[in-house]
């Protein structure tokens, strides 16, 4: 079995990192750009609501910076801290809004969910990586909903023009996601999932 | 039929989950259904601008941490006055006549008139501008606590001020006369008397909130900024008298308007340990926004909102100490 090199020294890099927000909050930056996408992408998939999304995942930060000194290294990831932090404060909405609500209140995520969440947060962090005309595609369509109509008017294009960077900005994100070897059949489940 | 491009096909995939968010991608090629997969993770896709606006925040919040800066400016209390009126000098000198007021700061616009002055009343800071087109004029009311009601009352008179009532001996505890001054503001001149309704700490200046709708406000207060509800005197069919609420360490008076004595909504500056909680909880307790949250060249983060009673309100917490 290969030693995950990697792994280890990933993880004594975000354990440094800790300790220099720790002593120093601003060093909490650093963090927060590591761990923005994650935390966000366990919200997003559970409340579904963009606003409360961002409320959510604002408490989170403000509370993990509030907090950091309270955070002691035990070999759990930092981001595991941050999860447990955002599952609290989802079930604390869950139980402000919808005391009748059927369903159980968030929990942190599963092994399964888990990887779910590192997908996802991979590929929004990719979207910074988009040459400037497909990352414009990609947040107008998705985050702004705007048609391509609209899209093509605003950025003096033809319609199919823009449909063909939307095209390209996926496909680009298909490739760095999933490097060519790595994936999987149509409709089956990833080599890698 | 011309066969479709990979791209309308993939458009048509995307436009399909847009459309019903939440859904799985509709069937597309196999070519295709990656891509689709991806579009429809996209659809949770944070805001730049949210990351961008949570980043400033976050540094923002961990530069105070490291700051043991007081949050509220020096020379001030939880809750300012801020008057906005029409001749705003007229009433500064007005109030150094009638009560002795000591100017700390003034600022002129370029026409002469003051854009923000400064002035100390016994142991509170009032505010004062000129009235423009984007902040017309508020005139305020005021309860103004002296040891001599007489004396100040007519010293007020021969500063120009117009008699409101001259001073009289009140059953609730209080010599008090009313003055009102050359910039419209009213000042209610009193002193304790026996068993009275000032409280202990009450300051010199206390801003007395005179609008309609004034139940109403007091749970505005509680909500947007979480006051603390002293006593409250009304009549049996539920018309505010009097209600007095503390903010920090300030109290802040209020009583229902009446057609004889009109609405006089106030501007009001209002320290917090944190502007950008207190604005946005105001704003879900009804208020509009006047302006979002930002730092002030002179130490200050503040931010604007308007009650749905008329009184304005600047949420502001001291970030650094500047010198002048």
């Amino acid at each position: 079995m290969a030693f995950p090199r990697r792994a280890l020294r990933k993880e004594a890099d975000e354990r440094l990192l800790v300790e220099a927000a720790q002593a120093d909050p601003a060093r909490f930056a650093e963090l927060y750009e590591s761990h923005f996408e994650r935390v966000y992408a366990f919200i997003a998939r559970r409340v579904r609501n963009r606003q409360e999304a961002e409320d959510l995942t604002s408490e989170v930060f403000r509370h993990a910076l509030q907090n950091l000194k309270r955070f002691e290294w035990r070999g759990v990831p930092f981001s595991a801290w941050l999860l447990r932090i955002a599952a609290n404060a989802m079930a604390d909405r869950w139980q402000r809004v919808a005391r009748d609500h059927a369903e159980p209140p968030p929990e942190p995520p599963d092994e399964a969910a888990a990887e779910d969440i590192e997908r996802r947060a991979l590929l929004y962090q990719l979207v910074d990586t988009l040459p400037a005309d497909q990352r414009r595609v990609v947040v107008a369509r998705f985050v702004e909903e705007k048609s391509i109509r609209d899209l093509a008017q605003e950025l003096g294009r033809t319609e199919g023009a823009v449909k063909q960077l939307q095209f390209r900005a996926l496909q680009t994100l298909r490739t760095r996601t999933h490097p060519p070897s790595k994936r999987g059949a149509p409709g089956g489940r990833r080599a890698h999932a | 039929m011309p066969k479709r491009s990979l791209a309308e096909q993939l458009d048509q995939a995307v436009q399909a989950l847009l459309d019903r968010p939440g859904s799985a991608p509709s069937s597309v090629t196999a070519e295709l259904y990656e891509l689709a997969r991806i579009a429809a993770d996209l659809q949770e896709l944070p805001r730049p601008e949210f990351k961008e606006n949570l980043r400033s925040d976050l540094r923002r919040r961990a530069k105070m941490s490291t700051t043991t800066v007081n949050p509220i400016r020096e020379g001030f209390h939880t809750l300012n006055l801020y008057l906005v009126v029409k001749g705003a000098a007229e009433v500064l000198e007005f109030t150094q006549q009638a009560f002795g007021a000591q100017e700390m700061l003034r600022v002129n616009r370029p026409d002469g008139n003051i854009m923000h002055a400064e002035f100390r009343v016994g142991d509170s800071m009032i505010e004062i501008g000129e009235a423009n087109e984007q902040f017309p004029p508020l005139p305020a009311s005021i309860h103004l606590k002296v040891e001599d009601v007489d004396s100040v009352y007519a010293k007020a008179l021969e500063a120009g001020g117009f008699s409101l009532c001259p001073p009289t001996d009140h059953e609730y505890g209080e010599r008090g006369g009313g003055v009102k001054d050359p910039g419209g503001n009213h000042w209610y001149i009193g002193s304790p008397r026996g068993k009275t309704h000032f409280l202990p700490d009450q300051r010199s200046v206390t801003p007395c909130l005179h609008i309609t709708g004034a139940t109403g406000c007091i749970d505005f207060l509680k909500q947007a900024f979480g006051a603390e509800e002293i006593m409250r005197h009304q009549t049996p069919d539920g018309i505010l008298l009097h209600a007095k609420m503390r903010l920090g360490d300030t109290v802040v008076e209020m009583s229902e308007a009446r057609p004889e004595f009109p609405a006089m909504p106030a501007n009001l500056h209002l320290y917090v340990a944190d502007t950008d909680a207190a604005y946005k909880q105001a704003l879900a307790a009804g208020a509009t926004s006047v302006r979002e949250p930002v730092d002030e060249p002179y130490g200050d983060r503040c931010g604007g909102v308007r009650d749905p009673f008329g009184n304005w309100w600047w949420v502001a917490t001291h970030i650094k100490d500047v010198s002048s």
